[in-house]
């Protein structure tokens, strides 16, 4: 504080901002890898879906035919309102446009708080700062590459559609509402990174936010009237970034909304952070408690203390989500119940299709928990490469003892997680269509999928035993492209017998067949203990190894 | 293996990859007894005490440590010993006081009457937050862990690399009561004041080799005393006596270095031309060091190769 007056009146603004090019030269040779892959994925997905749409629905026949059935409360509510299904154009919004702005809200916000808030905990921005660095050098070379980042994702997948054949205007309309969309994201996280005091924190506003801006525009697009989304969704930037409508009325003005939505909150943070001193909070840290109570100083006490915050968020989160898509489903049946036989002739009968959905969100709720998991138990591997473990490890535990309360956790928390997200999900619909013993039955459904997060336990223990310093890239590279295949493996047109094998997918085959098959339960289970039981071993006889 | 030495390491080896950590390093703690490790940064100090601590293997040469295996026995010899790193790393978000009781019940009891009086004598307050302290507040949550902990043998990494002057009187005075209590101690440091006032014996080791090792008394005595003196005499019959090292002239005031085995010789040759003022230093533990590992040990390493 005493720095800032001091300095406050001989400070021209740009000197505040002295350096920026520096750093943001620094920034960008630290990033580029991971931006480009983030740039690869998210305009490949563009064009990947256009070419399978295409072969889809090759005609405009076929095009005609799906826009008359595609405007259903699942479609409006999972990834917006179809206003142009009768186009390719339109066909990819509602298929992948979703996916991709939420995608990209997510590396944004990931991107800012790794070069901003994260490198402020660690201390090194505190080593760069005391060089001929201005006070908002770095933190606005970080915002104006997460910028950058945005407007060149934007390009790259309307260049992807204008390369397949699309409409160049619809193209670029979209490309605009994915750069909107993430420039609002980055002002999200720029003072996301101002509040919190650490990057866990800083992500974890960033993700409640894009949580909250995704159901919010749910909401509104459940409550449409034909294709035009109800009010509320002008109050959530993915909301927008919809009213774009690429390939339909291609609407340039929200484009401002999402813009200034960035730039205010960039502005407010680069106030906050001309408030508060380096390292620092808005808020200060209030004394804890002198000593730790029995439970913590067990080794599963510390890891509950530890991950406690991150556990509850998570099932909150997942819980809500479970409402979610109980509460689509329920929308779902209501009008294959309600009305028109046409309806029932196109989709299918109610039980048939109602019962798909809730299949298919049980196992997005699966992958939901399997993130949640993947993260717990990485600490396994995080605590080694902090350091923190060397004071455990030369306690009297043994390693294995050590590891084994840093699997238990996620063990069981997943578990209880599951029995939340298949309760909520079950429970949602199944008041709707006063049904109480869908609670039970969602429940059981769910926990089909424990022995699949038992296995992501077991990959992430072995790779910690076997590959210290790459298994946490390695393990979330492979969840992402689990989830990839999962969700998408119909859409990109992958072979059905690769798609259909995946640790989640395989549940969800098997709780929908008629006669319920545990072989693949067994076989996952199995799976995940051999591969953690290696782990251990290997971690048992191999050197600490630290980052 | 005799159970009079808490530490005992023989012709240890070490290699990550294609670079050779330890090369056959030699270290032995008395039980009950202070022992000061010096090395230069990256000479294999820290790779040598996590190899004690069953945090590394070696690859060669034998190490025991309280009579057992530190890589097979590691969890039962963990509860006789406490450690300090010396880059402490604690958990951002609890307090430096659960860190203590944490770390205290991983070598077996929390003893809260030993903690609370360590606490006040290293000025420690532990309701706040790891995340904020200073790296010498996360040091002394290691430190009052390890001391209150009563363990037969202290292991220390640059323990005080990030205290203030104050706070390193306090460390001393503890592992002064350490010893008194019968507690061993191993202690790697780059405080030549603070080992010379502690350590019985001091390792002195050099690219993963020990190069110096014995009772600090004994190693003193080999070395060479500087002389400073103003001489009314040419100084030139100096520069040919043997024994009389690095001379340097300045107008009438010499300064060298001469080895106790020549000093009467020196002296009688001083005082054939008429010294007025003569100042004797005897060898310190710097000049001890820095002789291992000046430029001039380069050299010699050169030739005696």
């Amino acid at each position: 504080m005493t720095a800032a007056t001091l300095a406050r009146p001989m400070s021209s603004s740009s000197r505040d901002f002295a350096g920026w090019t520096t750093a943001a030269q620094f920034l960008f040779r630290r990033n580029w890898v991971r931006m480009l892959v983030w740039v690869l994925v998210l305009a490949g997905l563009i064009a990947i879906v256009i070419v399978s749409q295409r072969q889809t629905f090759p005609t405009q026949a076929d095009r005609t035919a799906y826009a008359a059935i595609a405007n259903t409360p699942a479609v409006a509510a999972l990834t917006g309102l179809p206003y142009a299904a009768g186009s390719l154009g339109g066909i990819l919004i509602i298929k992948i446009w979703m996916t991709d702005a939420v995608a990209l809200a997510f590396a944004v916000t990931f991107l800012v708080t790794r070069n901003g808030r994260a490198e402020e905990e660690n201390g090194r921005t505190e080593l760069l700062r005391a060089g001929a660095l201005g006070r908002h050098a770095y933190t606005f070379a970080n915002w104006l590459l997460a910028a950058i980042f945005s407007i060149v994702v934007g390009l790259a997948c309307a260049g992807a559609a204008i390369g397949e054949g699309l409409p160049a205007y619809g193209a670029l309309v979209m490309g605009a509402s994915f750069t909107g969309v993430g420039l609002a994201f980055v002002g999200v996280a720029a003072l996301a990174g101002q509040l919190a005091q650490t990057s866990r924190g800083a992500n974890g506003i960033g993700i409640i936010m894009i949580g909250v801006a995704y159901l919010v525009r749910a909401a509104g697009d459940l409550a449409a009237k034909h294709d035009v989304a109800g009010g509320i969704s002008w109050v959530s930037p993915i909301g927008w970034g919809q009213a774009m409508r690429s390939f339909g009325e291609n609407n340039w003005s929200p484009l401002l909304l999402l813009v200034g939505f960035g730039v205010v909150l960039c502005l407010l943070a680069l106030r906050l952070e001309s408030m508060r001193d380096l390292g620092a909070g808005l808020l200060p840290d209030r004394p804890g408690p002198r000593t730790a109570s029995a439970l913590t100083q067990t080794p599963i006490g510390l890891t509950l203390r530890l991950q406690r915050w991150s556990i509850l968020g998570w099932a909150i989160g997942i819980l809500v989500g479970g409402l979610f898509f109980g509460a689509v489903a329920t929308a779902m049946s209501n009008i294959l119940t309600g009305n028109s036989a046409a309806a029932t002739a196109i989709l299918g009968s109610s039980k048939d299709v109602v019962g798909g959905l809730l299949a298919y969100f049980t196992m997005a709720d699966g992958l939901l928990v399997g993130a949640f998991v993947l993260q717990s138990v990485a600490s396994v591997r995080s605590e080694e490469a902090s350091g923190s473990v060397e004071l455990q490890w030369s306690g009297a535990i043994s390693r294995v003892r050590w590891a084994l309360s840093r699997i238990v956790v996620p063990a069981v928390a997943s578990l209880v997680v599951l029995i939340i997200s298949g309760y909520a999900e079950g429970a949602s619909y199944g008041a709707a269509i006063s049904d109480p013993s869908q609670a039970g039955r969602f429940t059981a459904i769910a926990i089909a999928y424990w022995p699949t997060m038992l296995l992501v336990i077991g990959v992430v223990v072995f790779l910690a035993g076997w590959l210290p310093r790459w298994s946490l890239t390695v393990s979330w590279v492979l969840y992402g492209l689990v989830v990839l295949v999962s969700m998408f493996g119909e859409l990109l047109k992958l072979p059905k017998s690769f798609a259909n094998d995946t640790p989640f997918t395989a549940i969800e085959n098997a709780t929908t067949k008629a006669s319920f098959d545990s072989l693949p339960l067994i076989v996952l289970a199995v799976i995940a203990i051999v591969l953690a039981v290696l782990g251990l071993l290997r971690l048992r006889s191999r050197d600490y190894v630290a980052s | 293996m005799s159970e009079s030495l808490a530490v005992d390491v023989t012709g240890l080896t070490k290699s990550f990859g294609p670079s050779h950590a330890l090369n056959g390093l030699d270290l032995s703690v008395a039980t009950g007894s202070v022992a000061g490790f010096l090395g230069p940064n990256g000479s294999g100090k820290s790779t040598t005490i996590r190899i004690l601590l069953g945090l590394l293997k070696a690859d060669g040469g034998t190490a025991t440590l309280l009579g057992g295996d530190p890589w097979r026995d590691a969890v039962e010899l963990h509860k006789r010993l406490a450690y300090v790193p010396g880059d402490v790393t604690l958990w951002p978000n609890l307090t430096g006081g659960q860190a203590i009781d944490i770390l205290s019940r991983l070598h077996g009891h929390v003893d809260r009457k030993r903690i609370d009086e360590y606490l006040q004598r290293f000025d420690l307050d532990p309701s706040k937050k790891s995340r904020s302290y200073s790296k010498g507040n996360r040091q002394k949550v290691a430190l009052v862990a390890a001391l209150a902990s009563q363990a037969e043998l202290l292991i220390f990494d640059e323990p005080t690399s990030g205290l203030d002057p104050l706070m390193e009187g306090v460390f001393t005075q503890c592992v002064l009561e350490a010893k008194a209590q019968g507690q061993s101690v191993l202690l790697s440091s780059h405080i030549f004041a603070e080992v010379e006032k502690l350590c019985d014996t001091v390792t002195i080791i050099r690219q993963g080799r020990t190069v110096e090792a014995g009772v600090l008394a004994d190693l003193r005595h080999l070395q060479r005393a500087t002389i400073t003196v103003s001489l009314e005499g040419s100084p030139a019959a100096l520069e040919r006596l043997g024994g009389v090292h690095d001379i340097t002239i300045d107008g009438a005031r010499v300064t060298f270095s001469v080895d106790d085995s020549s000093m009467s010789d020196v002296l009688k040759t001083l005082a054939a031309l008429g010294p007025r003022a003569l100042v004797s230093e005897p060898p310190s533990l710097e000049e001890l060091f820095l002789r291992h590992y000046g430029a001039t040990a380069n050299e010699n390493e050169k030739v005696n190769a």
